[in-house]
């Protein structure tokens, strides 16, 4: 390397003029295109090495260079030197950028052979929770019915008989309360208070928040009520002592049963696909008249028939109806003036058919094997 | 319901209708029909009554239906008003009988004591009828509706009834004592043995039919044994009457014997069809087992203008009304042709009367005995839609008028599910009804419980005080089919009595056990432990402004194990409370709730074999609070100059917190410091019993310029002093 003309000025060189300058580079720059070819199964070692000896800030070529040519140039040279300088160190910097992309693009195919990655292994578990079907059927129906203007309301669960019953048109020894058996609560006497102390129980569908909303604000009145309720039945499949529901309620100047089909449809529709069908059957409920059972074309067989319609195509949904205006008399609204109407959606019914779940006991075991079934 | 096709067209002529689509037809007129069935009898429709339709306990009545679903319209035959009905109609039941001269009257007689519970009784009476098996028609017809054939003059009862509707019942006429009837409340004590053998104990708010010496029936619910029909009856006392519906009821209620006759009655049957099914009643025994009639009926209708209003009253039917109420019209021929099928005799009224479809068209309706559940205009309404159909009328969504809302605590809510599912929470749903022992044992001293005065089961008695049992029972759950590593959660309330006042509180339940993390090919297993549940509470407290855990005793908790959850900063204010966090925060400034690992005690009586972390939060307090917390967040500008590290390891007597180390550091008030951070711990090794070390890091950072080391090392030789004076820490050379 004592040779190396780097290591010398150019007056040791014995360069003398522009001509002899540029031969000179013309030779250095031949030397690094040989460095750079012979290197053509680069890896990140070779490249480093051909890097250093020509870009390294010390002992480098190209420092070299500067060094001991262009620094000592004398003034008439210095300014061929200076350019023929920056191009050889543009050309080398641009063809060793250009190898090390080359470089690491060879590493990666040869890492890429080697078999090492195994994108098949799961990555680092993260543990992430899920809402219970139950929440997402009951977030699904709000945003339905909030869409249509519905404000969600709630109302307590241990109710007084008014307003799970009297103020629903439903007296004492009407018939309609066999149909839903009723927990009552065992009440402390009330020392020295009057006989008959007022009784309550739990109530047996959200229907008791109509009497509460509408005792509070006249109509306008549209509102949805989700929540528990209770009936006295013994826990199979099908049955629970506690259920789900969501009343639906709507009371106006102009609320017709034409506004009620149109209500029902959007949002069975909505719930179950833009393909189901409703109908509605006439049925009888005390706090309700007209009143209806809706049925939906089933979702699973667009009609057809399957196992879970029973075959017939069509698959019962809730009671509903124009609101009786005997319940008006409770609120204190004109029957005359107002109108509207109100259902009952059975929740657990809907997450049931939505999910072809089998067994209502599996909503409240909360077997986690179930629950995260619904992430 | 059952009803054979054969016998309704005894009624109503059908023509070729099939009995499938006449279901069908009857389903969307709102006697739904659940299936059709072929029996001996012919096909047999299976009908689901509503309680408002004693009228349809009948073939004859259910007929009247199918009258009215065959109806011809007069829009159809022609363009008068006037509707000359050319089609189907309801055929009159006009028996026929052969009366012998003996008069009813002095066959029987009869006495009403107490027409409030019996508004009309007839009597007839039948001599020298022959007692036998029924005839093989008669006997398929009510084998097909599930009936039991007994003799010819039993079935000839039952036959009327699911004829007409109206329950009959026929004693043997040589027990009566005296041939005298008294329709009576019951005496104190008194007993009598039915028909189905059981001996009843009566009460004086229940109706018998007595004879001179003893009651021989219960009115409206089921006859006495001693004087049913038997092979050697000769001589029938033929009663049908009229019961009180709410009695009927009660006493079927209080006796637990419910029949055909009661279902009827406590209905409120058609007090206008006693006399007549009792005639066509008649007319049948007669010609299954001969004899003779004698002549008219005792006839008592003591409250005949109360139950019977009949002729007297009427209701009118608007074209306005139905209009406002169904949002559809309905051509007049329609709406007369239905209710004229249906009984109502429409006739318009107003002045418009010669022109149709008049838009202040009214018709006056008569009020048929046996629709009682007919009383107004909107009755009509129904009666005129559920016939037209309810799918003729068009859908359309309501006008929206107000802007809508959610929940007040909907925000604070979705913020407080997100986060717990992203912390891994499973969400879980329980019925809040649990066993009263196992919840007595998280209920704070002074909440009484809302029990059930009817539970369905022992361990379903009383509403939660809080929701660790249902907790419990769903980690139990789980763990029992192998599912060990839980993280669960439940949004529910919480449920107590103040004297008679109930009170439901929204409530947070945690439940944590297991591994936090499993074993997988980069990490090993960590079991759960109570830093974890912390660390969650501390996530979740970050939505509400942060939470301070202090010591606390709960007996559902192990000892210093045991935690009471307040807002930071609420911490001096709050007191040591040992319920489950129901009762929280509704005084005001005091606990949020308890948190900590579950006693080894109540681990056992759950069953539960693993370590168990539980909090439970009242959540009312929480979400004002996610307000406070939202309106509060303001921007602050990022540090421009460096931040700078050091870590102190310190020796110190155990029972000397970090929380007590933190709080010197802080109450130095240096601005500088930004953070101070527990980064290791340990006992044992080099370190003598009765102390441990710690390690803290603690982050100075200045908004005005860069750190200086001098200036690092001045705030960090005062903290070294401050933590050796106030709780004597040595410093440990690294």
């Amino acid at each position: 390397m004592t040779s190396d003309p780097t290591r010398q000025t150019l007056d040791a060189l014995g360069i003398r003029s522009e001509e002899a300058v540029l031969a000179l580079f013309a030779d250095m720059r031949a030397r690094f295109e040989q460095d750079a070819n012979s290197k053509t199964d680069l890896d990140e070692v070779a490249w480093t090495t051909l890097r250093n000896a020509w870009l390294g800030r010390a002992s480098g070529i190209i420092a070299g260079i500067t060094e001991n040519w262009l620094k000592p140039a004398p003034p008439d040279l210095k300014r061929v030197v200076g350019k023929a300088l920056n191009e050889l160190k543009a050309r080398v910097e641009a063809a060793l950028e250009e190898l090390r992309v080359r470089t690491e693009a060879a590493a990666e195919r040869r890492a890429a052979a080697s078999g090492k990655t195994d994108l098949s292994l799961p990555g680092v578990p993260r543990v992430l929770g899920a809402k219970h079907p139950i929440r997402q059927t009951f977030e699904e129906l709000e945003k339905i019915f909030l869409s249509i203007g519905f404000t969600v309301t709630e109302g307590p669960e241990i109710e007084t008989p008014y307003y799970n019953f009297e103020a629903l048109n439903i007296p004492e020894h009407h018939p309609a309360r066999d149909t839903m058996d009723t927990f009552y609560l065992d009440l402390p006497a009330t020392a020295g208070g009057p006989p008959g102390a007022p009784e309550l129980l739990m109530r047996t569908h959200t229907s008791p928040v109509q009497a509460r909303t509408m005792e509070k604000q006249q109509p306008p009145v549209r509102i949805v009520v989700p929540g528990k309720v209770y009936r006295r039945d013994n826990p199979d499949a099908t049955h629970s002592f506690m259920f789900h529901q969501m009343e639906c309620l709507a009371v106006d100047t102009d609320i017709t049963f034409c506004d009620f089909k149109g209500t029902v449809d959007y949002f069975v529709k909505q719930f179950f696909g833009p393909k189901v069908k409703t109908r509605l059957r006439p049925s009888y409920f005390p706090f309700t008249e007209p009143s209806a059972e809706v049925d939906a074309t089933c979702h699973i067989c667009d009609g057809k028939g399957c196992r879970v319609c029973k075959f017939s195509g069509w698959i019962e949904m809730f009671g509903a109806g124009m609101v009786d205006p005997a319940v008006y008399g409770f609120a204190n609204y004109d029957a005359k003036k107002y109108s509207g109407f109100a259902f009952g959606v059975g929740v657990d019914r809907f997450a049931f058919l939505k999910y072809g779940i089998d067994d209502l006991q599996l909503f409240f075991q909360n077997d986690v094997r179930f629950l995260r079934q619904f992430r | 319901m059952k009803i054979l096709y054969n016998w309704l067209k005894e009624f109503v002529d059908t023509g070729a209708v099939p009995a499938k689509d006449l279901a069908s037809r009857l389903s969307f007129a709102g006697v739904a029909i659940d299936a059709v069935e072929q029996t001996p009898a012919g096909e047999l429709l299976d009908a689901e009554i509503t309680t408002n339709r004693p009228d349809l306990l009948g073939h004859y009545g259910v007929a009247r239906e199918v009258a009215a679903i065959l109806r011809a319209t007069s829009s159809v035959t022609s363009g008068t008003s006037s509707g000359t009905n050319s089609g189907t109609r309801l055929n009159a039941v006009e028996p026929k009988l052969h009366e012998a001269a003996e008069k009813a009257e002095s066959a029987v007689q009869v006495e009403i004591s107490c027409p409030d519970l019996c508004g009309r009784y007839t009597a007839r009476v039948l001599r020298g009828v022959k007692v036998g098996p029924s005839p093989d028609g008669l006997r398929q017809r009510l084998a097909a509706i599930g009936q039991t054939s007994i003799n010819n003059v039993v079935d000839a009862t039952n036959y009327v009834m699911f004829e007409l509707g109206h329950a009959l019942h026929a004693f043997d006429l040589d027990a009566i004592a005296e041939h005298k009837l008294v329709i009576r409340r019951a005496q104190a004590g008194e007993k009598l043995r039915t028909l189905d053998g059981v001996e009843r104990a009566l009460r004086p708010d229940m109706c018998v039919i007595a004879d001179a010496r003893r009651a021989v029936g219960i009115g409206g619910v089921m006859g006495g044994a001693d004087s049913e029909i038997t092979s050697a009856t000769r001589n029938i006392l033929l009663e049908c009457a009229w019961f009180d519906p709410i009695s009927i009821r009660r006493t079927s209620k209080a006796l637990n014997l419910r029949t055909e006759a009661s279902t009827r009655f406590e209905r409120r049957a058609d007090p206008e069809m006693a006399e007549l099914a009792s005639r066509r009643c008649a007319e049948l025994i007669q010609q299954l087992g001969g004899g003779e009639v004698a002549a008219g009926v005792v006839d008592l209708y003591p409250r005949r203008a109360a139950i019977s209003p009949g002729a007297t009253s009427s209701i009118e039917l608007t074209r306005r009304e139905l209009l406002r109420i169904m949002g559809a019209d309905v051509p007049d021929g329609e709406i007369e042709s239905i209710l004229r099928a249906l009984g109502f005799a429409p006739a318009r009224t107003d002045a418009n009367r010669g022109s149709r479809d008049s838009l202040v068209a009214a018709w006056k309706c008569a009020r048929p005995s046996w629709r009682e559940d007919v009383k107004r205009e909107i009755d009509l309404v129904e009666e005129v839609a559920r016939h037209y159909g309810f799918d003729k009328f068009p859908a359309r969504l309501p006008t929206a008028k107000q802007p809508a809302a959610r929940m007040p605590h909907a925000a604070a809510q979705d913020a407080l599910l997100e986060r717990l599912l992203a912390l891994g929470y499973e969400e879980i749903i329980t019925i809040p009804l649990v066993d009263e022992k196992l919840d007595a044992q998280f209920r704070a001293a002074g909440v009484s419980p809302a029990t059930m005065a009817n539970p369905l089961a022992e361990d379903a008695g009383v509403l939660r005080t809080s929701g660790a049992v249902n907790m419990l029972r769903s980690l139990e759950w789980n763990l029992n089919r192998g599912q060990r590593n839980l993280r669960l959660f439940e949004i529910g309330r919480a449920y107590s009595l103040r004297g008679n006042k109930p009170r439901e509180q929204q409530i947070l339940t945690l439940g944590l056990t297991g591994q936090v993390r499993e074993k997988n090919i980069y990490e090993p297993a960590r079991p759960a432990g109570l830093e974890d549940l912390k660390g969650d509470l501390e996530a979740l407290g970050e939505l509400f402004g942060g939470f301070e855990m202090h010591p606390a005793e709960a007996g559902w908790l192990q000892a210093a194990r045991a935690a009471r959850i307040v807002f930071s900063g609420a911490g001096l204010r709050g007191n040591a409370g040992g319920d489950a966090g129901a009762d929280a925060g509704a005084d005001g400034g005091g606990d949020l709730g308890m948190a900590g690992q579950l006693a080894r005690r109540l681990a056992e009586e759950f069953k539960l074999r693993q370590d168990v972390y539980l909090a439970e939060l009242a959540l009312e307090p929480l979400y004002d609070a996610f307000t406070a917390k939202r309106a509060a967040i303001h921007y602050q500008p990022l540090p421009r100059f460096p931040a700078v590290e050091r870590d102190f390891s310190l020796l110190l007597e155990d029972g000397v917190t970090f929380g007590r180390v933190a709080e010197i550091v802080r109450g130095l008030a240096i601005a500088e410091v930004q953070g101070v951070h527990a980064v290791d711990l340990f006992r044992g090794g080099q370190i003598p019993a009765g102390k441990y070390s710690l390690l803290i890091r603690i982050t100075f950072q200045s908004r005005q310029a860069t750190l200086t080391e001098a200036q690092v090392s001045d705030f960090s030789a005062r903290i070294v002093l401050a933590l050796t004076a106030k709780v004597g820490a040595a410093l440990r050379s690294a």
